[in-house]
């Protein structure tokens, strides 16, 4: 089950290209970066600008961010490039992931991919309480484990 | 392949990236993180993984840099920078 936009909540958000679209602090929305560092409530938001990079915490709730799903991103993660290619956030011009995955409908639910998707990059907004759970357990919650 | 083995895949490339950027302790909180995954999920790591992780101080190893390579007897020994030896045999 590959990343897409229904998976996201659930799959590894580390490595991937974000933007904050909303937030309760002002100062926070339109922070872009790559997520570098997940815990229960934050998301680490690595941001370059012009060389200097900085590393911002955010709250997971309270916010809304949108995540980037390139499609090398999306498709097989055997080419050892990978993490490198999503180092410099390079959209890859080829398609679009496939959203007919049947993951769980409640991810779908909230995990809508928005309209804007371009070049082989699918933009989905996930509210940041969606994602408040311990980074190794985001994966159960919501079927598809043998311990459900 | 589920969602948990793709994570340790990611996680893997995520580590392996941090590290030779040099920047330990995030690649070592990767290598945690995908260690934790495997274990809720009851998954095996990648031979490739655990050959190049450290199982005491879960480095993510780069022989030359932070991991000394030996053969002996039949045996490969990576040592770790924190002094952890893994051994496992090879074919000639
Ligand atoms: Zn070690």
């Amino acid at each position: 089950m590959a990343l897409t936009p229904e998976t996201l909540p659930r799959h590894e958000l580390n490595g991937l290209p974000v933007r904050v679209v909303e937030s309760d602090d002002a100062s926070r929305v339109g922070l872009e970066g790559r997520v570098v560092i997940e815990t229960t409530n934050t998301l680490s938001i690595e941001v370059r600008d012009n060389g200097e990079s900085q590393v911002l915490m955010v709250p997971k709730s309270g916010s809304t961010f949108e995540f980037a799903i390139t499609d090398e991103a999306a498709g097989d993660e055997k080419s050892s490039g990978t993490a490198s290619k999503l180092a410099d956030t390079q959209p890859d011009p080829s398609e679009e992931s496939d959203e007919s995955d049947g993951a769980g409908g409640d991810a779908a639910g909230c995990a809508r991919a928005s309209g804007h998707a371009g070049e082989g990059v699918a933009y989905v907004t996930v509210d940041g309480s969606r994602l408040l759970s311990r980074p190794a357990r985001r994966t159960e919650t919501n079927g598809d484990s043998p311990w459900q | 392949m589920d969602i948990a083995a793709e994570r340790i895949e990611r996680l893997h490339e995520l580590a392996r990236a941090a590290a030779a950027n040099r920047n330990d302790d995030r690649a070592r909180y990767y290598v945690r993180l995908a260690r934790r995954v495997a274990e809720r999920n009851r998954l095996t790591l990648p031979r490739e993984f655990r050959r190049f992780t450290c199982d005491r101080c879960d480095a993510y190893l780069r022989p030359g840099v932070n991991a000394r390579v030996r053969l002996q007897n039949g045996h490969v020994v990576i040592t770790c920078d924190c002094g952890d030896h893994a051994r496992y045999p090879y074919e000639d």
